[in-house]
């Protein structure tokens, strides 16, 4: 089972209980003045059977305190969640922390750093990649948004699944857009793996109907659900940070009091992706710093709830490329995350944004992982690390520490090795022909494609169940339209379908 | 008064009471029982005359619990520090944060990213950069290098700090080395600054002379001194984070106990320089996440002796200014602020202790103002909780971009780095596909083209630089520290026409 | 018998065990095992602690562990050698320290190690030390080698006032001169007149080696 990293420190705190108190009072004042608009009936008549003020027409509703309270108490403070091979369980709880990846719509070339759409062999290797690092625990939606070759897009992120399911054992994440879940899900079940459902909110206060469903979803396969709230605060939401961190945990609560009003004790999540506004070009200003500060409260405050979080701002970047800035503005919002008490951090592979992602940024973050883990699991202060004896007995200079058993038995526990980092001294460094990070987890990469092999790979009949279902999906999607007859001819030209 | 950054919030603690204690009653155990080799005859004797256990045999202090204990006290917990300009003066202390360059023995070259000597005139351009830095709060010693071409290296030291009164107004910091540290307290004294200058250890757990000797210089001077220890765990203290902060602190409060023994109330600030051995190398493991460690632990310590600390040694192992060198310096800096270093170093370091570049420094800046901005942390009223806003606004079509609130807010809860890629990507095909280090290279054109240092010095007090640093020369020569070459090579540089600048 | 107690003083330096190698030290001279022998032993073990050095396997610590090991037994093995007059075969005899000034001693303890398990005799004078210091061990050693180590910026003339040093005592051809540490360039070892430089410990033993065309 995957626990991840330990956090051998209690959580950082950026503001008061006093201050925590005022937003989740301002959040509950949210929920019962304005409420949300949900378009989705069924769920309406759920919240107007569990007593919260319903209005049909506008599709408008309200919630009791009492209510959001009770359902909120109800979510598991931890849960697992069960793999295809059992040593990638998950276990979300209060004290550990989990790495997975940040995807990128496109592939990007590194001698360019521009972006373009990746092959299919591009996309398989990068999921190779993902399986193969020990420390990204599960996959999520994508990694890229399909391949190249002329999927439909209503395809690209099925056909994504299949090419998970196929090159790895980990659990991943089934996005609900178009209905696409139904299939997905479905294929997860197939070989025996649990796959987190993915309802978006839309900011402000707002729930599209595919969204919605994908909680009916999780309540009729019992799997665990991590809720997505992304609104952009200054665009979506208030510009001020206590507004925004309200605004947020006022659009996530809703779907929590659905799932848990559909399955009590329904396994749930909350993934923090608020973003700022780049004032200057209507972007989200990815990589700023005030996205930390919402993240660090948004933390604090649900945890006082009991649910575990997602950071999902550690992985997106303003930078086109690997270089400083994409270094400092992933590392700053990791260590955040991970101080302040996040259960999952989403780190891996992305470069610009939602844009571009590739397997030598996730091989180089794993680095980042690696460090993050080795802060959060503190410092041993019990007596042969405090190693008083040995102190008084090596005594002023000439004594030193380098060949006693203390230090050979220590010093590997102590430190943390990047496995793809230049540590030479210049001499050296010259002599290594001036190699630098991206160099050496190029070798890395090599090394992971050369030897790394899912384990184990599905059996025919796993097989021949995907390929079912995405002939099902196929259908489907010709039949209400979403795959034009010209898409149709490329795709089944071009994959032979 | 600069105010540098306030931090709003508690700092970020990673070890319990009961483990602060534990390091504490080891600290004062190995004081105790195996103390302090000091080799200093003076030393030795202002401990024996205060109750310390002195073995004049191998030169051993041990301290009481008492004596360590009331020193401690006597050091002030927060303090003024006056700078050339009173515009640069700081309090260092409490939540207070200030940020200082760190600088490299080498220059680099941005393009081969090979180190190389810097000239007189990038050295002094280096220091311009420095003082335009709005982030850059404190200008230390050896910066921005250890020398430059032509200076004897005995001369280094004293060149480099006139340099450093020439270009900026702010903060300046010179260390000891042959005795440079009277030139310095000379100086100093000659525009009307202050100074700090370190007392090291050599660890583990002695002092050698020449510390000691510039330790009674700068106190006596009223100057503000800066105790350090310098271990390599592994190497000169234990392995393990919590042993090697007991030799470490053990260290530190000796230099302290000797500092107020000189004379009661002196300023002193402790600082956290340790690194782990890489065990590959035999040199420091620079950028290892054990260093942050070590700093959050040491922070907590040193919170309850109620002295001011410094560190958040920002020093890289990559040779290059890359995601790298960004992961790393990120992460010591920040650990640092987070934990309640007051004074963190960081802008323009490479690798290790031996390279620095300007255009580091700035864009280092940004990653201060970054974490300045968090630490300032967020305000939790009914304007910021905006509820009347949002219930107004409500769900879609509702939004916020025209609010007044927003104009209002947006701009205090970001921060807008100045040398980042923020473009979408298609703008940054427009522009050229720049990057932080393309857009940084223009702002140190900029600034080279443009920036004055405040308050020039007066012709009196460049006078007194000049006629100080001559006397350094005469000193190092009869001293037979400047060679026959060396002194060949440095005369052309004096005469230069454009001396002291190029 | 007598191979039980080479493969253990093996063992003991391999282990890092200090104590061990010692008393097995006393133990072999006690039954009168040749003492030159001992030593050959105590140099394969600590060879191949060198070798796993070079290939990534094993760290400074372990190097050093040995390397102290060793040391512990020396002291006794060569005092017997001195007693019966016997006569050690070595590569060459090296002096080391780290200059005045200067007090880092982890490179200079690298060295000494490995270059020990190439074969040289090494008297390593340890940190701080002076010009006069230096004059005084090649004379008594009758030294092939002089290498010397220099960290800091500050400290690295004072190699060059070492060799000045050599020049006007007349010792300077009789030794080679090999420097290294952090501060150290190839440029600056041309510099100041040192024969040779090499920014790495493996890459100083092969140098030793050629220095001495051996």
């Amino acid at each position: 089972m995957s626990r991840g990293f330990i956090r051998n420190f209690p959580a950082f705190k950026l503001l008061s209980d006093e201050n925590i108190d005022q937003i989740h009072r301002g959040t509950l004042d949210v929920l019962q003045k304005t409420g949300v608009t949900v378009y989705n009936d069924k769920a309406l008549k759920v919240f107007k059977n569990a007593d919260c003020d319903v209005d049909f027409d506008s599709k408008r509703v309200k919630f009791p305190p009492g209510l959001v309270e009770e359902c909120l108490r109800k979510a598991p403070t931890s849960f697992r969640v069960k793999a295809r091979n059992q040593k990638h369980d998950l276990l979300l709880g209060p004290n550990n922390v989990l790495f997975f990846n940040f995807p990128g719509t496109d592939t990007v070339d590194l001698n360019t750093w521009e972006p373009r759409t990746p092959t299919e062999q591009e996309h398989i290797d990068l999921i190779k990649v993902l399986d193969a690092l020990e420390n990204v625990h599960f996959l999520n939606a994508y990694p890229y948004f399909g391949f190249s070759g002329g999927i439909p897009e209503v395809m690209k992120e099925i056909e994504g699944v299949a090419l998970r399911m196929r090159n790895s054992t980990k659990v991943t994440v089934a996005i609900a857009n178009n209905d696409i879940d139904r299939f997905t899900i479905k294929m997860a079940k197939s070989i025996g793996t649990e796959i987190f459902a993915n309802p978006n909110t839309s900011s402000p206060l707002t729930y599209y109907t595919d969204q919605v469903n994908a909680c009916f979803l999780a309540a009729e396969y019992d799997l665990p659900s991590m809720i997505w709230e992304g609104a952009t605060y200054g665009g979506t939401a208030p510009a001020s940070t206590s507004g925004a961190v309200i605004l947020s945990n006022a659009e996530l609560i809703p779907y929590i009091v659905l799932m848990q009003l559909l399955k009590p004790g329904a396994r749930v999540s909350v993934a923090n992706l608020v973003l700022a506004q780049n004032m200057g070009n209507g972007a989200p200003a990815f990589g700023e710093i005030g996205v930390s500060l919402h993240n660090v409260v948004f933390n604090q405050v649900w945890r006082r709830y009991g649910i575990p979080t997602v950071s999902s701002s550690c992985g997106p970047t303003s930078s086109k490329r690997i270089d400083f800035q994409n270094g400092y503005q992933k590392m700053m919002p990791t260590l955040l995350s991970a101080i302040s008490g996040s259960s999952v951090l989403q780190l891996y592979s992305s470069i610009y944004g939602e844009i571009t992602a590739h397997p030598i940024q996730a091989i180089l973050d794993d680095d980042i992982a690696g460090m993050i883990g080795r802060f959060l699991e503190g410092v041993d202060a019990g007596d042969e690390a405090l190693a008083i004896d040995l102190i008084n007995e090596v005594g002023p200079i000439p004594g030193h520490y380098l060949g006693k058993a203390h230090t050979r038995k220590w010093w590997k526990k102590e430190q943390f090795a990047p496995k793809s980092a230049d540590r030479l001294t210049y001499p050296e460094w010259l002599k290594a022909d001036k190699k630098s990070c991206i160099e050496y987890a190029m070798d890395r990469m090599e090394k992971i494609l050369s030897t790394h092999k899912v384990d184990p790979p599905l059996t025919e009949k796993q097989e021949s169940d995907i390929e079912d279902i995405l002939s099902e999906a196929r259908s489907y999607y010709r039949e209400n339209g979403l795959i034009s007859d010209e898409e149709w001819d490329v795709y089944k030209k071009n994959f032979k379908i | 008064m600069l105010k540098g950054f306030t931090r709003n919030f508690k700092p970020l603690e990673i070890l319990t009471e009961e483990q602060v204690e534990s390091i504490h009653g080891g600290t004062l155990d190995v004081l105790r029982r195996t103390g302090i080799r000091f080799e200093s005859e003076k030393a030795l004797k202002l401990f024996e005359k205060n109750g310390c256990q002195v073995d004049y045999s191998n030169n051993r202090v041990r301290f009481p619990e008492g004596l360590v204990e009331e020193c401690l006290r006597r050091a002030p917990s927060s303090y003024h520090v006056k700078a050339r300009n009173p515009e640069n003066d700081m309090i260092w202390g409490g939540n207070t944060t200030y940020f200082q360059a760190l600088s490299g023995s080498q220059s680099i070259d941005l393009e081969t990213w090979e180190p190389r000597t810097p000239t007189r005139k990038e050295f002094h351009d280096a220091i311009t950069v420095l003082d335009a830095l709005g982030n850059v709060h404190i200008v230390p010693w050896y910066t921005p290098w250890f020398g430059f071409k032509n200076v004897p290296p005995v001369m280094a030291m004293p060149e480099g700090l006139a340099a450093r009164f020439r270009n900026s107004s702010k903060f300046i910091c010179a260390n000891y080395s042959m005795d440079c540290e009277v030139f310095n307290i000379e100086m100093a004294r000659a525009v009307g600054a202050e100074l700090r200058t370190s007392m090291a250890a050599a660890p583990p757990l002695t002092f050698y002379s020449d510390a000691v000797e510039s330790a009674y210089r700068i106190v006596n001077a009223g100057f503000i001194l800066l105790l350090v220890s310098g271990s390599v765990y592994g190497g000169t203290s234990p392995s393990t984070i919590a042993g090697s902060l007991i030799t470490g602190n053990a260290e530190i409060i000796a230099g302290i106990v000797l500092a107020q023994l000189i004379k009661p109330g002196t300023r002193v600030i402790a600082q956290d320089f340790s690194f782990p051995q890489n065990m590959r190398a035999g040199s420091p493991a620079f950028g290892d996440i054990a260093i942050s460690l070590h700093q959050a632990a040491f922070n907590q310590i040193w919170r309850k002796y109620d002295i001011p600390t410094d560190g958040g040694v920002s020093y890289p192992s990559s040779k290059k200014i890359d995601y790298q060198a960004a992961y790393e310096k990120s992460i010591l800096s920040f650990t640092g602020a987070l934990s309640g270093t007051n004074t963190i170093w960081i802008q323009g370091a490479l690798y290790g202790e031996l390279a620095f570049h300007p255009v580091m420094a700035i864009i280092d800046d940004d990653l201060v103002g970054m974490i300045g901005r968090f630490l300032e942390g967020i305000e939790v009223n009914e304007e910021t909780m905006a509820l009347d806003l949002i219930n107004d606004v409500g769900p879609i079509p509702g939004h916020y971009l025209s609010k007044a609130h927003t104009r209002k807010w947006w701009n205090k809860e970001q921060f807008v780095p100045k040398v980042a890629d923020r473009s979408t990507p298609p703008e940054w095909l427009k522009l050229g596909k720049n990057d932080c280090i393309d857009y940084a290279k223009k702002r140190y054109d900029e600034i080279i083209s443009t920036h004055k240092v405040d308050l020039p010095l007066t012709d009196k007090q460049e006078s007194d630089i000049e006629r100080i640093l001559k006397e350094a020369r005469e000193y190092y020569k009869k001293k037979g520290l400047i060679s026959s070459e060396e002194w060949d090579e440095y005369k052309k540089d004096l005469k230069s026409p454009n001396y002291p600048y190029e | 018998m007598n191979n039980d107690i080479f493969e253990d003083l093996k063992k003991a330096i391999k282990e890092y065990d200090t104590e061990a190698a010692a008393s097995l030290a006393k133990k072999a001279i006690g039954e009168k095992i040749e003492p030159l022998k001992l030593l050959d032993a105590m140099t394969v073990a600590i060879r191949e602690v060198g070798d796993g050095f070079g290939r990534g396997e094993l760290w400074l610590p372990d190097l050093v562990g040995a390397a102290d090991a060793m040391s512990a037994a020396t002291p006794i093995i060569e005092e017997e050698i001195k007693r019966i007059g016997a006569k050690r075969e070595s590569l060459g005899t090296i002096v080391v320290g780290t200059v005045f000034g200067d007090i880092h001693s982890i490179g200079k303890t690298m060295i000494c190690t490995l270059l020990t398990a190439e074969g040289f005799k090494v008297h390593d004078l340890g940190i701080n030390i002076k010009a006069e210091q230096f004059l005084e061990a090649i004379k008594k050693y009758n030294a092939d080698i002089l290498a010397m180590s220099a960290l800091m910026t500050m400290t690295a003339p004072e190699q060059r006032k070492v060799i000045k040093f050599l020049e006007n005592e007349n010792l300077r051809e009789k030794v080679k001169i090999m420097v290294g540490g952090g501060a150290i360039t190839e440029e600056f070892s041309k510099n100041i007149g040192a024969d040779g430089y090499d920014p790495t410990a493996p890459g100083a033993v092969k140098l030793a080696r050629q220095l001495i065309g051996k």
